[in-house]
């Protein structure tokens, strides 16, 4: 993402530490809903609150209606929205994956209509890439545009739509040629969700929830105006949609991580009392190394970022260690749930069974999205090691 | 947010650079088959000061903090160094206030003699198997079980209980009542020997801290050995990409095939994570108290002695039969990992200690 070079002297992250956490004092922060509907309007209405206050897109440039700070000041509002017990906004996937996209290769058009939106939460994004036939082997994606005038007529189904049944745009790939290298025919479309033709069908995930959905696309209208980059140059904008904000994900990540696993320490204190406790201690102990592996690990991602290197195989690294990590706190926290995991309105040593099921559940996808670990391990081989490919 | 510093780099690549031309090849594999001692470079690395890098300068070293012998000590792994560096480097650093009362931990910096850190605390577990120690009236009396380079040091540093917490003893080896037998040694880098004081007179002690400066040594030992352990897998790692992409079956390198390359990108994410949790909790560490300074040591130990052993045995799997032989560097790499493992704790341990730490914090 650009930054623009202050003309100011930038607020030093000391002050601005202060301020954020003046400001989240003082805020009026909302409980959570488990219902998802009631979550959405709440977290949009939550990121309206935030935007105004000028807490929304920190590091954005202040053309592209941010506020022209640093990522680490950026991240220095994500680890005090965190200890402050407040939610993130809910446009992450505008905010970290869409949006900086948009900003790099958008026209001017673009920028001006969609940005300002997506940043004040009136508009949320979901990224129609995977589809049913196309995972891993993302370029293989089937759904098909083929020009009709100023428009493109689209034509096909999307899945793991993470959002897709309450977002205003999707950033969609879609096929614009069949008759080159599978890459190379490849185009980004920015679709309005309420265009005659898209259908979303809820999936309901093992936690529970109905987050992600199946979108079917038939004959959509979305004009050309609204096509990202140039016709079959979507594969490349793709690249960087998924690459440019991995890092900042992977920190964001990792504060949440960190404050969870102190909320989880305060509930066993409490209720360990001064008694001991020994499968909570080795459980602690286990998830503490595990945390600040990911602590030193994003050191040198923060160093990356500063030093704005781009997308690099070392983020492979990252997104590894960050699923490991993840995948070890929430298994050994909900471990000591016992036999009360069975029941999510009980509590075991403190800890409220349904909250630490539902992570660590949760924790189980960060393996699958984002490219999986298996696709991870193959770009370290290969890119990293420089092992021959197969 | 702290800014990655790599505290002490510079000696770090400086050794490196030493080993790679002075040691590395067949002299590293003769001293790896000789019993963990050669006096000869310990005399060397005496005389080329690696041993005072962090003995204050009025003392004659280099008076670089204790933080970065990291590097030189993740140098040290890479290239599987036998011989009592932790006791040479760390025990004259720390005990440097007391060299007036003992005088050969200054002679240890300048000749490579080492002097044994006689330590019943190497473990938590099961401690009646290692030994003990006890301090009565300036006299000790006790036995441990396997002291590293005890057979070879002019100076035994004692651990001892007193009423009033653990303190360091100084004993001279030759004292009567001191009974020193060497032992057999499955670490290819290390010497062992088993000590034991009949009502031995300390020939002085470090004043009573309550146990500070002895919780101390221990901090750093476990912060250098998980920094060696850190090494040892990054040279298992080397070896294991040269190895996975010329060694060919199936008429193509095997490092082609994706089973064998997701087990390498795995060791390389492994060793990528313990590198820079050494190199953080090297920076933490230099003005941490002393009990956070022993949060950080275990767990930098504990995932240490995990992620070291795992990528060693990987590289064992990934040489077939050769990684099971001594012919292969990585069989010794394996020791290696496989004894510095649960020196001051393995992962099972010490998380029970930081979980301990941890939930007794308010
Ligand atoms: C919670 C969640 C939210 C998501 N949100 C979105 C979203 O908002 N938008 C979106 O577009 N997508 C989203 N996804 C989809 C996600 O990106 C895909 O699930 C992912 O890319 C994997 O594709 P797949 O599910 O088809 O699995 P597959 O690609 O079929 O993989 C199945 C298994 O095979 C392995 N595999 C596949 N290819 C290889 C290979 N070459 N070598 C070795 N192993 C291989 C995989 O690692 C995996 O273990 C989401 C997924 C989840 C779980």
């Amino acid at each position: 993402m650009t930054v623009q070079p202050p003309s100011a002297p930038t607020e030093s992250l000391d002050a601005f530490r202060t301020r954020a956490r003046a400001w989240l004092a003082a805020a009026d922060i909302p409980e959570v809903p488990r219902d998802i509907d009631s979550r959405f309007a709440t977290l949009r209405q939550w990121q309206k609150t935030l935007f105004e206050a000028g807490w929304v897109g920190i590091a954005w440039s202040k053309q592209a209606g941010g506020q022209g700070l640093s990522h680490l000041h950026h991240l220095v509002f994500v680890g005090e929205l965190a200890r402050a017990g407040a939610p993130q906004p809910i446009g992450l996937i505008g905010l970290e994956v869409v949006g900086p996209s948009i900003d790099r290769y958008g026209t001017d058009w673009q920028r001006h209509e969609l940005l300002p939106r997506l940043l004040s939460g009136d508009d949320i994004w979901c990224q129609g890439f995977s589809e049913p036939n196309a995972g891993s082997d993302l370029a293989s994606l089937r759904t098909r545009a083929v020009a009709d005038g100023d428009e493109f007529l689209v034509s096909g189904q999307k899945i793991w739509t993470s959002w897709a049944h309450l977002s205003h745009w999707c950033a969609l790939l879609v096929r614009t040629d069949t008759s080159v290298r599978k890459q190379a025919g490849i185009s980004y479309l920015l679709v309005d969700m309420t265009s005659p033709g898209i259908t979303t069908r809820p999936i309901t995930q093992m936690t529970g929830d109905r987050e992600f959905c199946e979108v079917f696309f038939d004959d959509v209208r979305v004009p050309r105006a609204n096509l990202l980059g140039g016709v079959n140059e979507g594969w490349a904008i793709a690249t960087h949609t998924l690459g440019s904000e991995r890092a900042g994900a992977t920190l964001r990540r990792r504060v949440e991580c960190e404050v969870a696993l102190d909320e989880a320490l305060d509930h066993l204190r409490a209720a360990r009392g001064s008694s001991s406790d020994d499968r909570a201690t080795a459980a602690v102990g286990r998830a503490h190394v595990a945390m600040r592996v990911l602590d030193a690990q994003t050191r040198q991602t923060t160093a990356r970022l500063v030093a704005d290197t781009g997308p690099t195989p070392m983020d492979s690294v990252d997104k590894l260690l960050l699923t490991d990590v993840e995948q070890i706190v929430f298994a050994e926290i909900a471990a000591l749930l016992g036999p009360l995991r069975a029941v999510p309105g009980a509590r075991a040593r403190g800890l409220l069974s349904q909250r630490w099921a539902y992570e660590h559940l949760y924790s189980r996808a960060a393996s699958i999205y984002g490219g999986s670990s298996q696709i991870q391990r193959t770009i370290i081989a290969e890119r990293l090691m420089g092992l021959p490919r197969g | 947010m702290a800014e990655p510093i790599d505290v002490g780099a510079e000696y770090g690549s400086a050794v490196d650079d030493y080993l790679t031309r002075a040691y590395d090849g067949d002299r590293c594999r003769a001293l790896l088959s000789a019993g963990g001692w050669d006096a000869g470079l310990a005399a060397e690395l005496a005389e080329l000061g690696w041993h005072g890098l962090a003995v204050p300068e009025r003392h004659g070293g280099l008076g670089a903090p204790l933080s970065s012998l990291g590097p030189v000590f993740t140098a040290l792994g890479r290239h599987l160094a036998v011989g009592p560096m932790l006791e040479n480097t760390l025990l004259p650093a720390v005990l440097h206030p007391h060299w007036t009362i003992a005088p050969a931990l200054a002679a240890a910096v300048e000749t490579g003699v080492p002097v044994a850190l006689v330590d019943p605390g190497i473990t938590d577990d099961r401690t009646a198997d290692v030994g003990a120690m006890t301090l009565h009236d300036q006299r000790l009396s006790g036995a441990v079980e396997a002291v590293r380079f005890a057979g070879q040091a002019s100076l035994l540093a004692v651990v001892a209980a007193t009423e009033a917490g653990e303190v360091v003893c100084f004993v001279d080896p030759t004292t009567p009542g001191v009974r020193i037998d060497s032992v057999d040694s499955a670490d290819p880098a290390t010497a062992f020997a088993r000590v034991a004081l009949d009502d031995v007179r300390a020939d002085g002690a470090a004043p009573a801290d309550g146990g500070e400066l002895v919780a101390r040594i221990r901090s750093w030992a476990r912060l250098l050995i998980a920094c060696e352990l850190s090494g040892v897998a990054d040279h298992a790692l080397d070896r294991t990409v040269t190895y996975i992409g010329q060694r060919e079956q199936f008429g193509q390198p095997i490092g082609s095939f994706q089973a064998v390359k997701h087990i390498a990108a795995d060791m390389y994410a492994q060793a990528t994570g313990l590198r820079n949790l050494c190199t953080a909790s090297l920076a933490d560490a230099t003005d941490a108290s002393t009990a956070d300074l022993a949060v950080l040591a275990w767990t930098a130990k504990a995932h240490a002695a995990e992620v070291a052993v795992r990528v060693c045995e990987d590289a064992v799997q990934l040489h077939g039969g050769m990684g099971f032989t001594t012919e292969s560097d990585v069989s010794a790499c394996y020791l290696r990992t496989l004894a510095l493992r649960s020196w001051y704790g393995d992962a099972t341990e010490l998380q029970l200690r930081i979980g301990a730490a941890l939930l007794d914090r308010v």
